[in-house]
């Protein structure tokens, strides 16, 4: 009879440091792909990374569910996106990851959390309208 | 939580604003809580119809970043409704302001559909109001796509003309799929003896849907009565009785159950 193997806590943090790698060098593969797919990049281009109704239609369906979804909801996580679009968190989080690579998508930390913004107004203060300042 | 509701076509001329303003009263009559908003800026018509005054604020306003969304409102319940609320969002019908919001860079259009998208929670959420009705331009342009994309159901309105149905498919298809949208078609100014006819009926229906597996809402006649009182009135307030009503009221039931 075999005994359960001992993992080595050095050899677990090892491999989830790769892990994490592997995932953060996939999702930028596939920004690339997209980014192949779709000409250059928006910036190289001249036109301003603007996430309007145009560039929306344009997007891959998966990246468009997300882009509409955090359209709508102004401000989120990975997890407030996934609650609406009913697919992974992870996932959501490689797409809105994705968005942010392609430049239509401002990411930002808040302690442990990671929110996801579309940028309307780049003197913007915390997401008020002109008449609420 | 309430409803927006966009009524849009291919073309122009279809009937959208006629049935956008009865769709919106026929709600308050029964008792809802309703805001219409002239979505159409190239061609704003709501405040013709509605003989309202030049309001001190506008719809666009209100996306321009100017006003608060209630700024932009008139409360037309006492005049226009038998029951319920009535509110209206105009478009600023001045040549300065429609040649103004032709010229809106991609920025804006960005800012204007998060204004729009907010609505849901200071129209529907806060103030409580059942539906948000949007009478948008006609074909592919930003402000119909903005108000498409922030709507939860679409209400694509098409002509009998082969011009309006193919275009009209090339919309379901190319845009409404793509977001996702609860969408619902409805024909108008269908001639009578085709709607007389089951086989000419069905054939004309099978014609717009091609395929598509979207509910055909309401097949509505022409009606001569309608192009005979010239847009001067809300048809369902002064013709309670006629057909054309009957035939709105069973479209209104079908929209709140989609």
């Amino acid at each position: 009879m075999s005994l359960p193997r001992k993992v080595d806590p050095i050899s677990t943090t090892l491999l989830q440091k790769i892990k994490e790698s592997l995932d953060q060098l996939n999702q930028k593969l596939e920004v690339m792909i997209e980014i192949q797919k779709h000409g250059q990049h928006p910036t190289q281009n001249g036109i301003p990374d603007v996430l309007d109704v145009m560039t929306l239609l344009s997007l891959p369906d998966h990246l468009r569910k997300t882009a509409v979804t955090l359209c709508k909801l102004d401000h989120a996580t990975a997890d407030e996106v996934a609650d609406q679009t009913k697919r992974a968190r992870a996932v959501e989080s490689g797409y809105l990851n994705q968005l942010v690579l392609m430049g239509y998508v401002k990411k930002e930390r808040r302690g442990r959390k990671a929110y996801f913004y579309v940028e309307r107004d780049e003197n913007q203060n915390e997401m008020k309208e002109p008449w609420e300042k | 939580m309430g409803k927006i509701v966009a009524i849009h076509s291919y073309k122009g001329g279809t009937g959208k604003t006629l049935l956008s303003i009865n769709l919106a009263t026929l709600y308050a009559n029964r008792g809802k809580g309703v805001v219409l908003l002239d979505l159409d800026f190239r061609a704003p018509s709501l405040q013709a119809i509605l003989k309202v005054q030049n309001s001190e604020y506008w719809i666009n306003d209100y996306l321009n970043g100017v006003c608060d969304i209630k700024k932009a409102l008139i409360d037309l319940s006492e005049t226009h409704a038998k029951r319920g609320r009535l509110l209206v969002g105009l478009a600023n019908p001045s040549t300065e302001a429609i040649r103004e919001m032709t010229a809106k860079d991609r920025k804006w259009e960005m800012k204007a559909l998060g204004r729009l998208l907010s609505l849901k929670t200071s129209l529907l959420s806060e103030m409580n109001l059942d539906y948000i009705i949007f009478d948008t331009s006609p074909g592919l342009q930003y402000s119909s796509i903005n108000a498409i994309v922030s709507a939860d159901i679409v209400l694509v309105v098409s002509g009998t003309d082969i011009s309006d149905i193919k275009g009209t498919q090339r919309m379901i298809d190319e845009l409404y799929e793509l977001f996702e949208k609860k969408t619902g078609l409805i024909m108008n100014k269908v001639l009578f003896d085709v709607l007389e006819s089951k086989t000419q009926r069905a054939d004309l229906a099978k014609k717009l849907l091609n395929n598509n597996n979207l509910p055909m809402i309401e097949m509505i006649p022409c009606f001569c009565d309608i192009l005979r009182t010239g847009g001067v009135s809300v048809f369902v307030n002064e013709n309670p009785e006629h057909p054309f009503v009957k035939t709105l009221d069973r479209m209104a039931t079908t929209i709140e159950n989609l």
